[in-house]
C-alpha cells in the first residue's frame, strides 16, 4: 500500500493523537507506582534526546556536554524553591533564563570549531561547570548535593490542583512537557530555521555561501536544545528531588542525552522516542536484578551457586553496561540508528 | 620558593606519566584520525591487571609492566581489529561514539567483575620519599617517571630507527601514499592501536601504587589525555611529551596555589584557550 505525504502526515498525526489519548489515561488504569516511574523516566529521556536533537540530529554539532544545560535548569530551579520559596514552575523558566545565557558564552567559545575538536571543547566546558559547581559550596552546597522534597502544592487561585503526593502529577507533567519538546522540534524543523539548521549540518562553507550565518543559527539551535533540555533538568530535579554535580552536570549524562538519540536514529522525530522507549526498560530491568531472578525461575541458573550469587549481587551496578553494547552494535550495524534502519528495511521490501 | 619548586618537581614526575597517557593516544589518532575516547578505561584495564598481579602473583608493579605491556598491546590490537577497523571511514561522530561504547563496556565489565568498591596497591614503598634540602620526592612517582623516559625513549628509537617504526610514521603521514608505497596499513594500524593501549596501560600499571584503582577512574584520564594531546598538537609524539609536563606542572601548580578543587579547572580552561587560540597545538603543523 502507499499513500501521498499528506496522507501519511495525517495518519501519523492521527497515529500520534492516539497514542497521546492512550498515554493520558494510563494513571486511571495503572497503579503501581514502579511502572508509572519507568513511564516518566521514559518521557524525561524523550526530552533530553528530542532537546538535543535539534543541535545534534539537524544541525549537526555533536555536543557532549548537554549536562550543562541539564544541571542549570535543576540547580536554578531547586536554589529558587528552596531559598526563595519559588515555585517550580515559576523557577524553570528562570532556569531557562539562566540557560541562555549559558548557552551563548558556551556557543561563542565551542561553535569557532568543528568536528571533533567542537566535540572536545564542549566537554571541557561542562566539566570546567562541573568542578565550579563543587567548588562553590555556598551556592550549590559542593559535592553534598541539595536535597529538596519538599513542593509546594500547586494552586490555580484557592483550589488545589494536586500536592504532589504521588506519581500521577509528575506523569502528567512529564507528558506535557515530552510532548511540548516534540512540538517544539516538529514546528522549527518544519520552517525555515530548520531548513537553515539542515543546510548546516549538510555542508556548512555551502551554507554559508548562500547566505545562511553558521554562527548566528548554530546559536539558535543550541539557545533551543538547551532551554528544553533545562526543562528536563528541572523537572529531574523536583522529581528525584536531590541534586548534586555528578549526576546533574557530569560526562555520563552528556553521553547518556547522546545515546538516547543515537540509538533511536538522530535528526529525526521518532528517534529519540524509539531510543528512550528502548533504553530506560532495558537499564530498568538490568538495575531491577529481574534477569539473574528471571533465570533462576526457568531453572537455566542455580541461585546458590557461584555465578547465580555473583551475578544477583553485581549486575545491578552495571545497568549502563547495556548502553554500551547497544551503541556499539548500532555504530556497526545500523549508523543511522533503528528509526534510520526500519525504515530502510521497510522502503526496500516496497521497491521490491 | 620550596613550595614552588615542591610542586614544580612534583608536576614533572607527574606529567611523565601524563606524558605516556598523551603519546598513547596521539599515535592512534595520528594513524588513524580516530580520538580513541575508551583511552582512559583502557587504562583503567593495565591498572586492574597490575593489581591482580601483584595482590595474586606478589608481582611488583613497576615489574608487572612487562607483563601488562605485552598483553594490553595484544588487547589494543584485537580492539582495533574487531571494532576500530570497520569504522575507519565513517563519521568522526561515530567513530567517538563507537570509542565511547566500548569505553563504557569496559567500564561496566570492571564493575561487574570488582564491584565499584575502590582497591589501593600498597607496596612498601608506596608513602616512601626522600628528602633533597625542603623538598621531598616521592619515591614511587621517581620510578615510574625514569620508566616513562625509558619508554618513551625506546618508542622513539622505535619510530625511528625500525622499518615497522618508519611504516607506522608513513602510514600516519599519508595513509594512501602509504599503502601505494606497499605498506599494509592495515596491519600499521592494529600495531598502532595495540602499542597505544601498552603505552596508556604502562602509565596504568605505574599510577597503581599511588592511585585508587575502580572502574570509572578511566573517564578523568580520557579527558586529561586530550588536553594533553591537543596541547602538544593531535598526532605529535613530542607535543603529547611535552603537553605532558605542562599539564602535570600546571596541576600541581594549580593545587598549590589556587586550591586542590580548583587543580582540574585550570587544566581544562588551558585545555579551551589552547583550543581557540592555537587548535594545531604547540607543536602541530599550523594548517593542521
Amino acid at each position: 500500500m502507499t499513500f501521498s505525504p499528506s496522507t501519511r502526515t495525517g495518519l501519523s498525526a492521527g497515529a500520534a493523537l492516539l497514542l497521546l489519548a492512550a498515554l493520558a489515561i494510563v494513571p486511571r488504569f495503572v497503579q503501581s507506582p514502579y511502572a508509572l516511574h519507568v513511564l516518566i523516566l521514559i518521557f524525561l529521556s524523550t526530552i533530553m534526546g528530542q532537546a538535543w536533537n535539534i543541535l545534534g540530529g539537524y544541525t549537526g554539532q555533536y555536543s557532549v556536554g548537554h549536562a550543562a544545560y541539564f544541571g542549570v535548569g535543576a540547580y536554578v530551579t531547586v536554589s529558587l524553591m528552596l531559598h526563595r520559596q519559588i515555585a517550580p514552575w515559576v523557577g524553570m523558566w528562570a532556569g531557562a533564563a539562566a540557560v541562555v545565557v549559558v548557552a551563548l558564552v558556551i556557543g561563542s567559545i565551542c561553535f569557532r570549531l568543528r568536528g571533533p575538536y567542537f566535540v572536545l571543547a564542549s566537554i571541557a566546558v561542562t566539566e570546567i561547570m562541573r568542578l565550579v559547581a563543587t567548588n562553590l559550596k555556598d551556592l550549590t552546597n559542593g559535592a553534598e548535593g541539595i536535597l529538596a522534597t519538599e513542593i509546594p502544592p500547586l494552586k490555580f487561585g484557592a483550589t488545589v490542583i494536586t500536592d504532589f503526593g504521588s506519581k500521577v502529577p509528575f506523569y502528567y507533567i512529564g507528558l506535557g512537557l515530552a510532548v511540548l519538546t516534540i512540538l517544539v522540534t516538529w514546528a522549527v524543523t518544519h520552517s525555515k530555521l530548520g531548513y537553515c539548521f539542515q543546510a548546516i549540518r549538510e555542508d556548512q562553507d555551502a551554507a554559508h555561501s548562500l547566505g545562511i550565518n553558521p554562527t548566528l543559527y548554530k546559536n539558535i539551535a543550541l539557545a533551543i536544545s538547551a532551554v528544553l533540555t533545562s526543562f528536563a533538568g528541572a523537572f529531574y530535579a523536583i522529581y528525584v528531588g536531590f541534586v548534586d554535580p555528578p549526576t546533574v552536570l557530569g560526562l555520563d549524562l552528556s553521553v547518556q542525552i547522546v545515546l538516547i538519540c543515537i540509538i533511536g536514529g538522530i535528526g529525526t522525530i521518532q528517534g529519540p522516542m524509539v531510543g528512550a522507549c528502548i533504553l530506560v526498560p532495558l537499564s530498568e530491568i538490568l538495575r531491577s536484578n529481574a534477569v539473574p531472578e528471571l533465570l533462576m525461575k526457568w531453572g537455566w541458573m542455580n541461585g546458590e551457586s557461584g555465578i547465580g550469587l555473583f551475578l544477583k549481587e553485581n549486575l545491578a551496578h552495571a545497568h549502563v553496561l547495556i548502553y554500551g553494547i547497544l551503541v556499539v552494535l548500532v555504530i556497526l550495524y545500523m549508523p543511522e540508528g533503528l528509526v534510520g534502519f526500519l525504515r530502510r528495511v521497510t522502503r526496500g521490501r516496497r521497491a521490491a | 620558593m620550596d613550595v614552588f619548586l615542591q610542586s614544580l618537581i612534583s608536576g614533572i614526575l607527574l606529567g611523565g606519566v601524563y606524558a605516556l597517557i598523551g603519546t598513547g593516544l596521539t599515535l592512534i589518532f595520528g594513524v588513524m584520525r580516530v580520538i580513541n575516547f575508551a583511552h582512559g578505561d583502557i587504562q583503567m584495564v593495565g591498572m586492574y591487571l597490575t593489581y591482580l598481579l601483584f595482590v595474586h602473583a606478589g608481582i611488583d608493579p613497576f615489574v608487572s609492566v612487562l607483563i601488562t605491556f605485552p598483553l594490553m598491546f595484544l588487547f589494543g590490537g584485537l580492539i582495533q581489529k574487531v571494532f576500530i577497523n570497520r569504522v575507519l571511514d565513517a563519521l568522526p561522530q561515530n567513530q567517538i561514539l563507537l570509542t565511547i561504547g566500548l569505553g563504557l563496556i569496559m567500564s561496566n565489565t570492571a564493575m561487574l567483575i570488582f564491584t565499584s568498591d575502590y582497591k589501593i596497591l600498597t607496596t612498601s614503598y608506596s608513602s616512601g620519599s626522600v628528602k633533597l634540602g625542603g623538598i621531598s620526592i616521592s619515591q614511587p612517582m621517581t620510578i615510574s617517571f625514569l620508566i616513562t623516559v625509558a619508554v618513551t625513549a625506546a618508542l622513539w628509537w622505535f619510530l625511528k630507527k625500525t622499518d615497522t617504526g618508519q611504516a607506522i610514521r608513513a602510514t600516519a603521514q599519508d595513509r594512501d601514499a602509504a599503502q601505494l608505497m606497499g605498506i599494509n596499513v592495515k596491519r600499521m594500524s592494529i600495531i598502532a592501536f595495540g602499542l597505544g593501549s601498552s603505552l596508556v596501560a604502562t602509565a596504568g600499571a605505574l599510577i597503581a601504587p599511588t592511585y585508587y584503582i575502580y572502574p570509572q577512574v578511566g573517564a578523568a584520564f580520557t579527558l586529561k589525555a586530550f588536553v594533553i594531546t591537543v596541547l602538544g598538537g593531535m598526532g605529535s609524539i613530542v607535543g603529547a611529551a611535552l603537553g605532558g609536563i605542562i599539564i602535570g606542572i600546571s596541576e600541581s601548580m594549580g593545587a598549590a596555589y589556587i586550591g586542590a578543587g580548583w587543580k582540574d579547572v585550570v587544566v581544562f580552561a588551558l585545555f579551551l584557550l589552547v583550543l581557540l587560540l592555537k587548535p594545531s597545538g604547540l607543536m602541530g603543523k599550523s594548517n593542521a
